[in-house]
């Protein structure tokens, strides 16, 4: 990490017109309401393939219904008495493999958001995709949501993605980063050791492609200042592929980068067979990562910084195939935690009996109001989807 | 009298082929600018590569239909064979003797888009591609008509579902939107004219070839365009090819694909698409007047394209003869960057230009030039390929378009100074 002569990078780096290091510490702290807060972070999960909701919050309180349509895929029956699953009075239960998140509800640090999609689905994962990262019909643009939000949060590094797509931060205005991992980053961004960045370029193909160097090596930089001697998270975590993405997310938090928004991505949940198996453990993966995340956060006081999100291109067809699977449906469940959370169950319950023409669930909520409450009563940005209104969630 | 240096020939070469390739160059240094550009505009004609085996539309198709489990099976095929498909095309890059050919069916792929995920059709694909290389260079007029008949068209564009009973107005407005006339000239109205004289063409259930179905044609009257008759499609498209904005456009569309991201003078537009228009829209035409232009050979617009991915991965190696990846790894490097063929992200394609560029590509690419032309440096150990430009000064002029921005290595040798230029910004212009 350290092999790079940082001095002369840095000197470059703000020759380009990137702030220097000490205004990257000031960004940390947002000036609000004549308070100095700390800076909100989201934290995206993408849920790759098609989550099934109906699976995920089970509707308890249609049960033979769900059980009819789903005769050989379905989850346990709970009563509400025996059984602490069920969620408050809200007629839903979670996955029995998501328990470790069980805490995290009691404290009322958790919501869920049901009934989410958006009208007239579309069933390509693709599409669909697009859908959810552009907040606008497919192929109708290339730029991500977040890309309309976040240049106006803060200058500077706006989100660090550990996969290979920038899905809601794509786009000329967002400076995000995607990666493997900070660390494979930073000796990728070893290529431009060197470079001289010019100041001066009136050519503007080659503006932009200077400009972008300097981004990577400028989050090049801060990743190996602020992760040289890093504080550790100093607990156990999850030890699967999310959790060890969520852990460099947990450390990044932890050690200060600046950027706001982090994405990482669980990939499976495209159950057309053998759905019961596939998905519990992968929902177990889910909930064992972030139980391990929320407990790091809470642990080094940042807790009431962050907000944790769920989301995924479709849910999944009602009735169940002849695989023991489900195809390709519409409306679906989100989660959300985070200390600032008000915790419970959001949006109206799934109507089993008034399914759409492909039979699939009608969506109650549109995805862009979640986004909109996002933006508004969390990042506290202009709405460009104030239309839609908002969620008390937090 | 305006014999071509090694920097025009250079240009010329880099501009209307795939890299820097030396031959060519050399080939083109020293001729008269006119006589240079007719030797590009005339390439001996060569065939394509064989396709590998797609499974043809008739026996992929029923498969949808006959259940969940052929459905996913149809679906695995289309992939694994897409994949094949763009491996075929990424060859025929690397390996061709008429690149000029092959960036021109790139451009027309970009224009009248067409893509393997919403189609999942990868062999009506592969006709469409013969299709835009049969007129690459030909005349737009037939193009157009041959695009409106185009299986893989009518698939993505919904027109096989376009009937009398239940118009779909997608062909027709992406024909008045993005291939003839541009957003703003025409109204809903003529959408659905549209829509309506092109009713019935579609793609037989058993050929898989164009077929026009007399029952589901809507022979009415149409008001388009501020005139009345009983129009086909064929009609809509003589009528469009009357208006100046379908030159205009195709004309812009050239511009930003050869000389500049930098918006076109209105002026340059409105007199190339009148020579174009004139010529009864002889793609050759057009060419022959924007090479001839002086927008073209104009200092100003040099280095102001950003390299295609295609450009870069493939024209690198056409440059200088490093080992290459193999085709898979290739199809995932154009994927990695954002040009995955045969699968534009939507029906207007590739935006190009600064989009190429993000953080995320902008890392893929230097890796890739990194590694490719790593390997030993050191001047008196015999390896690698054989450059063959002889002192610095022409290695510059051979490699960049415009002087590199990164330090020159202080340490001497050509392999060494190539690495270098490859990793500098301005590499990544053309």
């Amino acid at each position: 990490m350290d092999r790079r002569d940082f001095l002369k990078l840095a000197g470059a780096a703000s020759a380009a017109g990137l702030a220097p290091e000490a205004l990257w510490a000031a960004g940390q702290q947002q000036q609000h309401n004549g308070q100095r807060t700390r800076q909100r972070k989201l934290v995206l999960v993408r849920l790759k393939g098609g989550n099934d909701g109906l699976n995920t919050l089970i509707p308890q309180f249609d049960y033979e219904k769900y059980k009819s349509l789903r005769p050989t895929i379905s989850m346990p029956h709970h009563k509400k008495k025996i059984d602490q699953r069920v969620l408050g009075d809200s007629g839903m239960s979670m996955n029995p493999y998501m328990d470790k998140l069980r805490p995290w509800w009691k404290a009322n640090d958790m919501a869920w958001i049901q009934g989410v999609g958006y009208p007239r689905p579309i069933l390509s994962h693709f599409e669909s995709g697009d859908v959810w990262d552009t907040a606008t019909n497919a192929g109708q643009s290339n730029k991500g949501w977040l890309a309309h939000i976040l240049p106006g949060y803060q200058k500077n590094l706006h989100g660090i993605v550990l996969g290979d797509e920038l899905g809601p931060m794509a786009g000329k205005d967002c400076y995000a980063i995607a990666m493997k991992s900070p660390e494979v980053f930073v000796s990728q961004a070893g290529l431009f050791e060197g470079a001289q960045v010019n100041t001066k370029v009136n050519n503007p193909a080659l503006a932009h492609l200077t400009k972008i160097q300097s981004q990577v090596m400028g989050a090049s930089d801060e990743l190996i200042t602020k992760m040289r001697n890093p504080r550790q998270v100093g607990q156990g975590f999850a030890n699967s592929k999310l959790g060890r993405q969520l852990e460099s997310v947990a450390k990044m938090i932890i050690n200060g980068v600046s950027a706001p928004v982090y994405m990482v991505e669980l990939d499976g949940f495209d159950t057309h067979a053998n759905q019961v198996n596939l998905q519990n453990h992968n929902l177990s993966y889910l909930a064992d990562a972030l139980d391990s995340f929320a407990t790091a956060m809470k642990r080094h006081g940042h807790w009431d910084d962050v907000l944790v999100m769920t989301y995924s291109e479709f849910g999944r067809r009602v009735a169940e195939n002849r695989g023991g699977g489900t195809d390709h449906g519409a409306a679906s469940v989100q989660l959300v935690m985070g200390g600032k959370v008000k915790g419970g169950v959001y949006g109206n319950k799934p109507d089993l009996h008034r399914l759409d023409e492909q039979g699939n669930l009608r969506m109650t909520t549109d995805f862009r109001k979640v986004y909109s409450t996002i933006t508004q009563r969390w990042l506290r940005q202009r709405n460009p989807w104030a239309q839609y209104g908002t969620l008390p969630f937090v | 009298m305006n014999e071509l240096t090694f920097g025009e020939a250079r240009h010329l070469t880099v501009r209307t082929g795939l890299g820097a390739e030396w031959g060519s160059i050399k080939k083109l240094e020293g001729l008269p600018r006119e006589k240079a550009i007719e030797y590009i505009l005339n390439p001996a004609p060569s065939n394509p590569r064989p396709a590998p085996y797609l499974t043809p539309w008739n026996k992929l198709e029923p498969m949808r239909d006959a259940g969940a489990k052929t459905r996913a099976d149809a679906w695995v095929m289309a992939q694994t064979e897409g994949q094949r498909l763009q491996g075929w095309w990424i060859e025929q890059l690397f390996r061709t003797n008429t690149p000029l050919v092959e960036r021109m069916t790139l451009f027309w792929h970009n224009y009248f888009t067409s893509s393997l995920q919403k189609t999942l059709q990868p062999s009506l694909l592969h006709q469409q591609n013969l299709m835009l290389r049969k007129h690459a260079l030909g005349n737009f007029r037939h193009l157009l008509r041959s695009v409106a008949r185009d299986p893989a068209m009518l698939v993505y564009l919904d027109g096989y579902k376009n009937v009398k009973a239940e118009p779909n107005e997608n062909f027709a407005r992406e024909l008045l939107e993005l291939f003839t006339l541009g957003h703003g000239n025409y109204t809903q109205n003529d959408v659905e004219a549209a829509a309506k004289a092109f009713t019935g063409w579609g793609v037989h259930p058993r050929s898989g070839k164009f077929h026009i179905s007399g029952e589901h044609h809507d022979g009415s009257r149409k008001l388009f365009l501020r005139r009345a008759g009983n129009f086909t499609g064929d009609d809509i498209i003589k009528i469009l090819l009357q208006n100046p904005r379908t030159a205009e456009r195709v004309t812009e569309k050239f511009w930003k694909a050869f000389i500049s991201d930098i918006n076109p003078p209105r002026q340059t537009v409105v007199q190339w698409a009148n020579h174009f228009r004139s010529s009864n829209y002889d793609i050759k035409t057009l060419m022959r007047v924007m090479l001839n232009s002086d927008e073209f050979w104009s200092e100003r617009f040099r280095g102001t394209l950003v390299k295609s991915p295609v450009d870069l991965l493939i024209g690198t190696i056409r440059t200088i003869p490093y080992p290459r990846e193999n085709t898979t790894k290739m199809v995932n490097l154009c994927r990695l960057l954002g040009q995955k063929l045969f699968d534009p992200p939507n029906v207007k394609g590739w935006e190009g230009g600064d989009h190429w560029i993000s953080t995320q590509t902008l890392l893929v690419r230097a890796s890739y030039l990194a590694k490719i032309s790593r390997g030993n440096l050191n001047a008196r150990v015999k390896t690698g390929p054989h450059i063959k430009a002889k002192n610095n000064e022409e290695m510059l002029e051979w490699l960049l378009a415009v002087p590199p921005l990164n330090k020159l290595p202080e340490t001497p040798g050509k392999r060494r100074l190539a690495h270098a230029l490859l990793k500098d910004p301005a590499f990544q212009v053309t």
